[in-house]
């Protein structure tokens, strides 16, 4: 039996001991007394909020259970947020505000008093928006705007076709994709345009970088690029993510460049240097957004996602990373759409992360974490009377919330036609302030939406047919082979094909397309974002000089790096020696010499 | 009976969109539309390529990652370069292409964009309305490759007209076909493999690798292959080899890509008169590929043109008894267990090597794992195929 088969194993028998816990509640006086006791103390120790109009509220809200059955049901089978099985959040307060000073109201027609001094804002914002365009520079500044007014710097990098490929922008053909729907990257020298102004050390920065592929080598050039700017000391300080995911992208997105085993070899590579060196990065980000967007159901999402998660922490323990180690740095990221699977897919998932992660791979509290990014859905989007994705993204970013997401990106309206232009991209960072900080749904009590009869029973149903994914990856042999055998890429293009099928034949009810159309001309005015050719040109250009510059190092570290990947040597620290002198592509086209192509699946 | 309409599909480089694509060629063959499917992320000249070697009516492009102005005006002016002017070029991008880029993209020579909400109805009636006519007179082909595949147009047009009649066995003897002179060139030492076995046992990854394995170890030289696919109810085809041959993809590569347009057996009506044409073509190598075949399949014999035949097949053939049922098993001179990673494997090689040994005939049987790069297994084929002499 694989790791995933004694997953599922995990999770029925922590089923059954909840079960079991209820029972003993009921039957063993002493157990029941000591479990009512400790419910009573924790409601004891709930600290008590005010809302703006003095309406006084518990910080965290439990259910009105008083007997000792459902208190075991609740406190085993779900968890207080910040403890296992973590099904109401992996913190304890998550987006709360700091609590507010008790004001007077009782006084008629005297205004309330002010508090001494604004509230503070919460340590970190979970608002991380996805940005990337034309040339390292653009980026830059666009960065800047976006940050300009949070105290924290989370970046999160988008990159263009050639990079994503690991070509580079002199490639034959590539020239009109140079800057087009990301940022431009060929050199550790772009690297440090792109992060210029910003601390990379600092507590305060972390960098997100959503590439998987060539992971690796722009893993290298990032920290090549922290060490040109503030030395070597920097390198255990940086903080941040890259997406890394192999599976996800042989399963739906289509981004890899080498064969999967060579791929994941790779990556482990990556994974071990920077679980020791790098004690703040998070080297992986499991990703089901994708899977989502290519059109898989929320089920499969998830199923594929943690199944997927499972087996990176299969590979990185067989290589003798501790679990302890690697488990804290593991984050994922999900997909959020309007189907009602949304309302509980995190939280089902966070769940069966901990039982798993605890019970095959015997992890401890940290290591148990699903750290969750989450995006709205772009796919729900689209281009017809498109200002009602406003309201899409709305309704799908309450729905990431009530999920207890640790971050989250919100989608711009106009993503249908384009790399979002600024008017829709602060729009769409203002709807989670509006969400978060206007509004009262999430600011004052945790658990504020959870638990609810609906939600329970979508949990339920969820997690049943994620376990029955479970299987059949495990009877197929297991992810890797699943994915050899394209399982999980066939499901999903099946998948596709019915949503596109029901919304042709309008059982998918579409707002603008299938139901109330208006008839107007649907293409409507948005300002394109679009690299002007001589930027692109200036990219080819300062490439061929670095090539220049460089040559005869490059040839030099490229048949280094060559000779450390026959011996199957760790070669990540090579990789970081040459990406100094050699461009992704360079390296790509080397370590395909060696490790040989990936052939598309069809 | 007109030949059907064929068309090359294929989503640009650096860009891995390829669900709507997917949906469309699926309705264009089950409309009686051949599409040789090139897959994502494919180059200017490889998209190029492609469609002057299997001569199609035009290639539709599907864009989502952008660039699709400077991509699309590549296509066009490369065609031209290479003197395929009557190629012609279509494509989409859902809402990634504006109106405004549409407009620009036309006047740059593409033939129509189709935009979001289009219905896969109104785009196969496209194709067939604008590319279904007859082909007026050729021009005069600008390279010899456009010249080898304008005149495999020319054997297949004549025999789905009706004009020729296939004969029952393809390789029953060599005929020069009616209308087709080889060119005047020297005929080099052309040597002409088969290749057959069931559907998935990993047939077209083989010849990749063997293609990758000749390019490497001849500067010079140059390989045809003759690939083939079932045409389906509806008389369309999905001719989808090229997006697995990563590496065919490659001018010193000539491929075509054929329907066995009904015939049984694994091979078309014209496969035998493209074969001949490309046995004397000058290339160092002509592989020719069947469809995935049965038990009873017997596609090519060794008194034909072929001068070697490989059985591929995949470990999970079934029971003992299945073994001694198939017929290529007895005339194949090399058989190829390949996957031979899986656990079924050493039973398979047991039990075909037992099979072989009863034919005396010094047949040979090979382990690969195809998908595997640098296989010693496919080295050893490589090998074998590149010392046996003609």
């Amino acid at each position: 039996m694989s790791k995933l088969g004694q997953v599922v194993e995990s999770i029925e028998k922590y089923n059954k001991f909840v079960l079991d816990q209820v029972k003993r509640a009921r039957t063993d006086e002493e157990f029941g007394r000591g479990l009512l006791g400790r419910w009573n103390d924790i409601k004891a120790k709930i600290p008590a909020t005010r809302t703006p109009t003095g309406l006084p509220l518990p910080r965290l809200a439990l259910p009105e259970i008083d007997e000792a059955g459902e208190i075991a049901r609740y406190l085993f089978g779900e968890g207080l947020p910040g403890e296992f099985p973590f099904l109401n959040g992996a913190y304890r307060e998550m987006y709360l505000e700091p609590i507010r000073e008790i004001q007077s109201f009782e006084k008629d027609g005297e205004p309330p008093q002010r508090p001494a001094r604004p509230p503070l804002p919460q340590a970190e914002e979970p608002t991380r928006l996805f940005s990337g365009l034309m040339l390292a520079e653009d980026t830059n500044e666009r960065f800047h705007y976006l940050t300009q007014h949070q105290r924290t710097h989370r970046l999160s990098t988008a990159f263009d076709g050639p990079t994503l490929y690991g070509i580079d922008s002199d490639a034959d053909g590539v020239f009109g994709k140079i800057g087009e729907g990301g940022v431009a990257i060929d050199t550790v020298e772009d690297m440090v345009r792109l992060y210029d102004g910003f601390d990379l050390g600092s507590p305060n920065f972390s960098a997100s970088m959503t590439i998987s592929g060539p992971a690796p080598i722009i893993m290298a050039m990032y920290i090549a690029a922290a060490k040109r700017r503030f030395g070597p000391k920097v390198v255990p300080k940086l903080r941040g993510t890259i997406q890394a995911d192999i599976f996800k992208e042989v399963q739906a997105q289509n981004e890899t460049i080498f064969p999967i085993e060579a791929s994941l070899r790779f990556l482990t590579d990556m994974v071990e240097f920077t679980t020791q060196e790098m004690p703040r990065w998070y080297p992986i980000s499991i990703s089901g957004y994708h899977i989502g967007e290519a059109g898989s159901t929320p089920v499969q999402q998830a199923a594929y996602t943690l199944s997927n998660g499972f087996a990176y922490a299969e590979m990185f323990a067989a290589r003798g990373i501790p679990v302890d180690q690697f488990g804290p740095r593991l984050s994922f990221f999900l997909d959020c759409g309007l189907d009602v699977e949304y309302i509980a897919l995190a939280r089902v998932s966070r769940r069966i992360w901990a039982i798993g992660m605890r019970d095959v791979f015997g992890a401890g509290p940290r290591a148990q974490l699903f750290k969750l990014h989450t995006q709205t859905s772009g796919r729900s989007l689209i281009a017809a009377e498109f200002k009602n994705n406003l309201t899409r993204t709305a309704a799908e970013l309450i729905l990431a919330y009530m999920n207890a997401t640790n971050s989250c990106h919100s989608n711009s309206a106009d993503e249908p036609f384009t790399t979002p232009s600024e008017e829709w991209i602060r729009l769409a960072a203002h709807g989670q302030a509006i969400l978060l900080e206007e509004s009262g749904i999430f600011k004052h009590t945790m658990n504020m939406l959870s638990g609810s009869p609906g939600m329970k029973a979508v949990e339920r149903s969820v997690e049943t047919a994620i376990l029955d994914e479970f299987r059949e990856i495990e009877r197929l042999g297991g992810v890797l082979a699943a994915v050899e055998d394209r399982y999980q890429r066939s499901q999903i293009q099946n998948a596709a094909h019915r949503y596109e099928q029901q919304i042709y034949d309008g059982i998918r009810p579409i707002i603008g397309l299938n139901r109330y159309r208006n008839g107007a001309e649907d293409v409507p005015e948005v300002k394109l974002v679009r690299t002007p050719r001589k930027k692109q040109q200036l990219q080819v250009d300062r490439l061929a000089k670095f090539k220049k510059k460089n040559a005869e190092k490059a040839k030099l570290a490229l048949d280094k790096l060559a000779d450390v990947v026959e011996r199957g040597e760790n070669c990540f620290p090579i990789l970081l020696e040459a990406v100094e002198v050699c461009s992704l592509g360079q390296i790509t086209g080397r370590l395909q010499e060696v490790v040989g192509r990936f052939r598309p699946m069809v | 009976m007109a030949s059907p309409i064929r068309i090359l599909t294929a989503v640009p480089i650096c860009d891995g969109h390829d669900s709507a694509i997917n949906t469309i060629n699926l309705e264009f063959i089950r409309h009686g539309i051949e599409v040789v499917y090139l897959g994502y992320h494919r180059s200017v000249g490889d998209i190029v390529r492609a469609a002057i070697q299997e001569d199609v009516r035009a290639i539709g492009i599907s864009s989502y990652n952008g660039g699709h102005i400077e991509f699309f005006a590549e296509v066009i002016a490369l065609l031209r370069k290479r003197g395929a002017n009557d190629i012609k070029v279509f494509g989409g991008g859902g809402g990634t292409i504006t109106h405004e880029d549409a407009a620009a993209m036309e006047r740059k020579g593409v033939d129509n964009i189709f935009f979001a909400g289009t219905s896969l109805t109104e785009m196969t009636d496209y194709v067939r309305k604008h590319y279904g006519k007859p082909r007026g007179k050729r021009s005069r082909p600008k390279s010899p490759d456009q010249e080898l595949a304008h005149k495999l147009t020319a054997i297949e047009d004549a025999y789905t007209a009706g004009r020729k009649r296939s004969t029952r066995n393809a390789q029953s003897k060599i005929r020069n076909p009616q209308g087709v002179h080889p060119p005047r060139r020297a005929i080099r030492n052309t040597k002409v493999i088969g290749f057959t076995g069931p559907g998935g046992a990993g047939k077209t990854t083989l010849i990749d690798e063997l293609v990758l394995r000749f390019l490497n170890r001849s500067p010079k030289g140059r390989i045809a292959i003759l690939s083939h696919d079932p045409s389906v109810i509806g008389e369309g085809a999905l001719l989808g080899d090229r997006a697995t041959m990563i590496n065919s993809q490659n001018d010193r590569v000539f491929m075509r890509s054929m329907a066995t347009r009904g015939q049984a057996g694994g091979l078309s009506p014209a496969t035998h008169d493209c074969l001949t044409l490309l046995a004397r073509s000058g290339f160092d190598y002509v592989i020719i590929e069947t469809v995935g075949t049965g038990q009873e399949a017997m596609p090519f014999q060794k008194n034909g043109i072929v001068d070697q035949t490989v059985l591929v097949m995949n470990p999970d053939y079934g029971s003992r008894l299945q073994l001694q049922k198939i017929v290529m098993l007895d005339l194949a001179d090399i058989v190829v267990v390949n996957k031979s990673d899986l656990q079924r494997a050493r039973t398979a090689h047991t039990e075909i090597e037992q099979r072989l040994e009863q034919n005396r005939r010094n047949q040979r049987l090979i382990d690969t794992v195809a998908k595997r790069h640098r296989d010693p297994g496919a080295d050893e084929l490589f090998e074998l195929i590149s010392r046996g002499s003609k």
